[in-house]
């Protein structure tokens, strides 16, 4: 039982779960307290001394179900398949086995004399047979397997090392013996069938356990594979499921950010004196002034100007982008977003209702002021901003566009963004495309580039959140 | 004490908290192993709420702390009483006279008081704050620490030190070890991550919203007068309005408001009136209450349908029921 719990821990640390040794001794002390019979106790009580975090509660279940059961139960559904084969010849096990006890005794041997596999084979001593699987298994190195493609050689050498080609010849020997000593033929070929059953039931029991083996070992891999590859899988190639786990990480990723912003926040408290408060905070110490409190000073949070490119090409890359910066609203005084193709909308009226991914897939709609179903034409955007909306624009506002500048081969009107880029504190150009493409066929890149603060690529989720972190702190 | 897992179950359910064997089991391990339980979940789950009734169950004395941001060790643990100090040193006045009245030089008068300091750095001048007055209990208490998640990390680190041997270090007056060690539960709403250290110290429990058949056999539990049929209902439609997109998704304790403003209003069942009435009870934000209500109102119209049938089948019973009675005289 200890090996198993301590194989289990060393499983779960593979899957990211941290299991240090105090909480692997917690889970003995634990389990010294209760009966172990019920399982959801058992369960319940891994987890709570194991297991300390709510996101890994789910990881943890499916690891202990594909470890503490299963094996067992699947080895008696092979195994009575292979005695059902049985019934539909109309012979019972029971009666059979007895009959060849029988035999045996007469020839003058018993079913002792044949080798442990064997035996456990004929009379579906499960129990035995579980050990003797893990043993093999075990001995042929199975706990290295690494990807499914070897599957088949570890269940092939287990099956060797059990020797269970052996036991099956063994026990058609045995059925030969029987039928020259005079068994009835059908019975005798009740019993070869139930052999092949056996053998086969053996096969797949091995094969069974193997892949359980790959499942566990690898549990974690494939769980931290897709979380990484997340992070750095460009925007463009996102299937709709990706999407949707997509905004789980932006969320993970935003609520990081606040985090760290309280700290720092909190760090940058001490201001002036507060004379007021110092005062009657200390009016108990007699209006000694043994406890000083300064104001806080305020941090400049900035102002946000998003203009946010919405044609087809860019839209995933804007969607993440908006619920990132809206999920961090607190950090900035005040979110002003803007989505163009062409014309120019502001958006910033849907996101005064609560949830943010509706008013997103409103916004790279159009929100109903644009259309979307057009050809980008970044010049005509920016100039009706600036006709229209420069206003907005002060000199504590950074300015936030998303676009890839290709411009159709309009007039880029460059101008415009000098005059926004003299009015704001920082003009920041997202651009999806790498570096090396800007200013290439259609794209208005480097006209541009000289009216923008910083401009970068951005791909994918990563460079996403390293360009925010910097934007808000 | 409890006996068993199965014990602490009973036990909370003398008291009115319906739980499953999750809960159950690791109270008894946090009794047993003398560990301090982290509870995590979504708010109105009823974290708070369990180590009440654990302190109720087992018959010890709750303190509670409650945690927020700028909390510090002055008012979780103990501080001197300053003002208490200063008016016995102006009542004593004379007295610190007379104590000084041989001496010639200021150094010699000097020692003559540090001699007397205890008197003033003494028991009696502390203010135990809910930490102190845990481990200083004479009786065995349930220490409460609510809400941690909204602590800073340093006084998180403040909080390792005592729950890993429960004595804390004063001073002036020396160490005090707790006499009956407290069973701790802290909870938290995952504001903030808790560090590994921390986590490693505690059993670990996360409770999430219950089963629809544990949340009714809870409402039938805390709102007695609920119909069996009307608290189906909820839960039935609490698990799907769970299922939505909505900011604040709504827990236990709404369920149960829900129950009461129903009962208040007298509602038999679920109809589109009573619901479109009060769920700004469970719902808090007005774009959640938009939401819901076109789930709902298609929701209730299937109900409706549903229970239209059921009934004309239900009034076919009784009658073919009188037929046999009729026939059996």
């Amino acid at each position: 039982m200890q090996q198993k719990i301590l194989e289990f821990t060393n499983i779960l640390r593979k899957s990211g779960i941290r299991v240090s040794t105090a909480e692997t001794i917690d889970a003995f002390k634990a389990l010294d307290e209760l009966s172990i019979e019920d399982r959801g106790v058992f369960r319940d009580a891994l987890c709570a001394t194991m297991v300390k975090r709510g996101e890994e509660v789910a990881t943890f279940q499916q690891l202990f179900d594909l470890f503490w059961s299963g094996f067992y139960d699947s080895l008696r559904e092979q195994f009575e398949e292979a005695g059902a084969g049985l019934a539909e010849m109309g012979v019972d096990l029971d009666e059979l086995l007895k009959q060849i006890a029988e035999m045996l005794q007469d020839m003058d041997g018993e079913v002792g004399d044949l080798s442990d596999l064997a035996r456990a084979m004929l009379l579906g001593d499960l129990n035995q047979l579980e050990q003797m699987i893990r043993a093999a298994a075990e001995a042929s190195g199975v706990q290295n397997i690494e990807n499914f493609l070897q599957v088949g050689f570890f269940s092939r050498r287990t099956l060797e090392q059990m020797g269970v080609e052996g036991a099956s010849d063994e026990l058609r020997d045995l059925a030969a013996a029987l039928e020259e000593a005079g068994m009835d033929p059908d019975q005798v070929a009740a019993l070869r069938r139930l052999i092949e059953g056996l053998t086969e039931a053996a096969r797949k029991g091995i094969r069974n356990y193997t892949e359980r083996e790959l499942q566990q070992q690898n549990h974690d891999y494939m769980e931290k594979f897709r979380r990484e590859t997340l992070l750095e899988k460009s925007f463009y190639h996102l299937s709709e499921d990706e999407t949707r786990k997509m905004r789980e990480v932006v969320e993970r990723l935003a609520q990081r950010i606040k985090n760290i912003l309280s700290i720092r926040r909190r760090r940058l408290k001490r201001g002036k004196l507060d004379l007021h408060q110092t005062l009657r905070r200390n009016m108990s110490h007699g209006g000694i002034p043994f406890e000083l409190i300064f104001k806080q000073r305020k941090k400049d949070r900035p102002k946000l100007v998003i203009l946010c490119d919405v044609s087809s090409s860019v839209a995933n890359v804007s969607r993440f982008m908006l619920q990132f910066v809206y999920s961090l609203q607190d950090a900035f005084t005040k979110i002003r977003s803007y989505v163009f193709v062409a014309e120019l909308g502001d958006v910033t009226e849907l996101f005064r209702e609560g949830d943010i991914s509706q008013s997103i897939e409103k916004a790279l709609d159009g929100g109903g002021v644009i259309n979307v179903y057009t050809r980008s034409n970044f010049g005509y955007a920016f100039h009706h901003f600036w006709q229209n909306h420069l206003s907005v624009i002060d000199n504590k506002t950074t300015v936030l566009i998303l676009g890839d500048a290709r411009n159709n081969y309009n007039d880029p009107r460059a101008w415009c963004l000098r005059d926004i880029h003299n009015k704001a504190k920082n003009v920041v150009w997202l651009n999806p495309e790498s570096p090396s493409a800007w200013g290439f066929g259609d794209s208005v890149m480097n006209r541009y580039l000289p009216y923008t603060d910083v401009a970068e690529e951005c791909r994918n989720l990563k460079q996403l959140s390293s360009i925010i972190d910097r934007l808000v702190l | 004490m409890f006996d068993s897992v199965l014990d602490v179950e009973k036990q909370l359910s003398a008291q009115d908290y319906i739980c499953d064997q999750k809960i159950s089991t690791v109270v008894f391990l946090a009794e047993k192993l003398e560990k301090p339980v982290l509870v995590e979940g979504p708010a109105g789950v009823g974290k708070t709420e369990l180590a009440k009734v654990v302190a109720a169950a087992t018959g010890r004395r709750m303190i509670r702390l409650q945690c927020y941001e700028g909390l510090d060790e002055a008012k979780a643990l103990y501080e001197w009483e300053y003002s208490k100090q200063l008016l016995y040193t102006q009542i004593l006045k004379e007295k610190f006279s007379e104590a000084m009245a041989g001496s010639t030089t200021l150094s010699e008068a000097a020692e003559r008081v540090g001699k007397e300091d205890s008197v003033f750095f003494s028991e009696q001048f502390i203010v135990p704050r809910p930490l102190l007055s845990a481990i200083t209990s004479e009786d065995a208490t349930l220490l409460l620490i609510d809400e941690v998640d909204k602590s800073d990390p340093e006084f998180e680190a403040f909080l390792l030190e005592v729950l890993s041997d429960f004595q804390v270090t004063i001073p002036e007056l020396g160490t005090i070890s707790s006499r009956t060690k407290p069973l701790v539960f802290l909870t938290s709403n995952n504001a903030r991550e808790m560090s590994d250290a921390l986590k490693r110290r505690c059993l670990h429990l996360y409770i999430d919203f219950p089963s629809q058949e544990l949340e009714q056999r809870i409402l039938e539990t805390k709102v007695p007068g609920v119909e069996q049929r009307l608290a189906a209902d909820l839960v039935e439609m609490m698990a799907k309005l769970r299922r939505l997109d909505l900011k604040k998704v709504p827990s236990i304790s709404e369920t149960l408001d829900w129950a009461r403003a129903l009962l208040a209003l007298n509602a038999k069942e679920l109809d589109a009136e009573f619901v479109g009435q009060t769920l700004n009870v469970i719902l808090k934000y007005e774009g959640d209450v938009r939401k819901a209500q076109g789930e709902l109102s298609q929701l209730l119209e299937k109900k409706a349908a549903k229970a239209h049938a059921t009934a004309e089948s239900v009034t076919e019973v009784p009658e073919a029921k009188a037929v046999k009675k009729g026939a059996l005289h």
